[in-house]
């Protein structure tokens, strides 16, 4: 959560944003159509993963892309071994 | 067969009462006939291209899974028919379409009722099924009347294949719908025949003479325009809504309110919805989602696209394109200013930001709007440097303001342009309140006769006007 928020305070350019796993696209202004996808591109850069269009379309709340990076990160690690 | 001609409530009263008195498995087949006979009324060739593109649509769905070749090749064929319907609509030999004080030029023959519309579900639908996110459909009558369900059959909403077809065989029609759909088209009613048609003949002298007015008297009825434009397609989309409601279909909202936007993407999000956001489901997202990493200049290709898109959508030519660039240069500004305008509205008292915000974009998007009803380029670009010539910006005497707008100079003409006025206003102003009536499915007894009783008072009757709309 904490490099989540890092991420969002980055490509908001807001210091003193705070998130937590209900926040949604309606709570941050920020955060609409025209900067969805550029959040996108520095979540997947800041965790090292690839997002399907599909994933992308449906995060609504923190909390969906949460468990999308969570899910990813996993399976990445599965691979190593 | 127009939604507010006299003979189309005739034959919706019939279809309505069958379509309520007939058993739940008969309906679809009775709604597909009931649509059929209402798209060949107005023009059997737009029947044959309707049922043609819906089976053609079916069975390549059908065989698209896997089959790049197959779903590209379907959707540049349905691409292809939208690009030439407007081609033609501009190549043929024009005739004045028979819209008071909206002389758009359409050639009766060539025009192919709804096909715009009907071809961007049909995207739609190829688009979900090629990439599994929906299911093709089996049986093909629930897809022809996915196509041509007449009430969003001319001028949408723009449904998409997982909003409409789980609501086919589902349709129990209960009195709050038939309720509150008829109240829906009433208000519908309303704003087509008091509101539209009313302000229709104060915006024609200005943009359809050769005439020079004066700066005020252009951007006094470019700003009717934007108002018109909003209640002739808000009422059809209100109509259409009723109508699809008393038959037991719930269609999706085109418009929020949109006059009261504080951004002109805020604007985009509230004015004809459905086809936005289709632009945005399949053009927008997946082209600056492969483009993410380029941020900011990802979004604005996608901006530019959309728009582009849009404005040929609308029909081909100079003006629809000027159009298209002028939300392109707003939006891109909006995108490059986001953080600045957050925190300016944060730094002055709200409701000082909302006023100047609104009053900043209506005027923005009026000013494009002038592109979308001038004829030609050059008169779009005359009508502008009118407007912004203090020279002659007001006029020399009270009459050469009014006679224009008012269409005529005598005191009843006057009148009856303050009442257009005031009513269109009241309308803007008490609209949330006004719409809670319209959507709710409680009888009220006081709004249905005020409402009846103003379109008889106010309303203009001619047997019927077109919608806007149904050019697209």
């Amino acid at each position: 959560m904490e490099r989540l928020q890092q991420v969002f305070r980055r490509v908001f350019r807001n210091n003193h944003l705070v998130i937590s796993s209900n926040t949604s696209t309606k709570d941050i202004k920020m955060w609409d159509s025209l900067t969805h996808l550029e959040l996108i591109a520095s979540v997947e850069t800041e965790f090292n993963i690839k997002f399907s269009f599909d994933e992308v379309m449906s995060f609504n709340t923190i909390v969906d892309m949460m468990r999308a990076i969570e899910k990813k990160i996993i399976f990445s690690r599965k691979d190593e071994f | 067969m127009s939604f507010n001609s006299p003979l189309f409530f005739v034959y919706l009263f019939f279809v309505v009462c069958i379509n309520y008195t007939i058993p739940l498995r008969f309906r679809h087949f009775f709604l597909i006939l009931a649509s059929c006979v209402f798209v060949g009324y107005y023009n059997i060739g737009s029947l044959i291209v309707l049922v043609f593109f819906s089976l053609f649509n079916f069975y390549l769905a059908k065989n698209c899974l896997n089959k790049r070749f197959v779903y590209l090749g379907s959707i540049f064929l349905n691409i292809l028919a939208m690009i030439l319907v407007n081609y033609f609509k501009i190549l043929s030999d024009k005739i004045d379409f028979p819209v008071e004080g909206v002389n758009f030029k359409i050639d009766s023959f060539i025009i192919i009722l709804g096909l715009s519309f009907y071809s961007l579900q049909n995207i739609a639908y190829l688009t979900e099924v090629y990439f599994q996110r929906i299911q093709a459909e089996t049986d093909i009558l629930k897809y022809i009347l996915y196509c041509s369900f007449f009430p969003k059959a001319i001028s949408g909403p723009v449904m998409l294949p997982n909003e409409f077809l789980p609501q086919i065989g589902k349709n129990a029609i209960s009195k709050e719908q038939l309720t509150s759909g008829f109240q829906r088209v009433l208000v519908g009613l309303f704003k087509k025949m008091v509101i539209a048609d009313r302000l229709a003949p104060s915006i024609s002298p200005v943009f359809d003479n050769n005439h020079t007015y004066s700066g005020l008297n252009v951007l006094v009825a470019t700003y009717l325009f934007t108002i018109q434009l909003y209640f002739d397609f808000s009422g059809y989309t209100d109509m259409a809504l009723g109508i699809a409601k008393m038959l037991g279909y719930d269609l999706k909202e085109n418009f929020n309110t949109p006059l009261r936007s504080t951004s002109v993407s805020e604007f985009w999000r509230r004015w004809h919805i459905s086809l936005i956001s289709w632009f945005t489901k399949y053009i927008y997202y997946p082209v600056v989602y492969r483009m993410r990493n380029y941020k900011k200049i990802a979004t604005f290709i996608g901006i530019i696209l959309i728009f582009l898109i849009s404005g040929i959508w609308h029909g081909i030519g100079f003006t629809f394109l000027a159009w298209a660039i002028c939300h392109i240069i707003y939006l891109s500004f909006e995108l490059f200013t986001k953080r600045f305008r957050i925190n300016l509205s944060e730094r002055i008292p709200f409701l000082f930001y909302k006023i100047i915000s609104v009053f900043i974009v209506f005027n923005a998007v009026c000013f494009s709007n002038i592109f979308f009803r001038a004829e030609s380029l050059t008169k779009a670009f005359q009508l502008i440097s009118n407007t912004f010539s203090f020279s002659n910006f007001v006029p020399n005497h009270w009459l050469y303001f009014i006679a224009p707008l008012a269409v005529g100079g005598h005191q009843m003409d006057e009148f009856n342009f303050y009442i257009s006025i005031f009513i269109a206003v009241s309308v803007l102003l008490f609209e949330r309140k006004f719409n809670r009536f319209a959507t709710s499915g409680k009888y009220t007894t006081g709004f249905i006769v005020i409402l009846i009783l103003l379109i008889m008072l106010f309303g203009v009757f001619n047997n019927g006007t077109r919608f806007i709309y149904m050019q697209f």
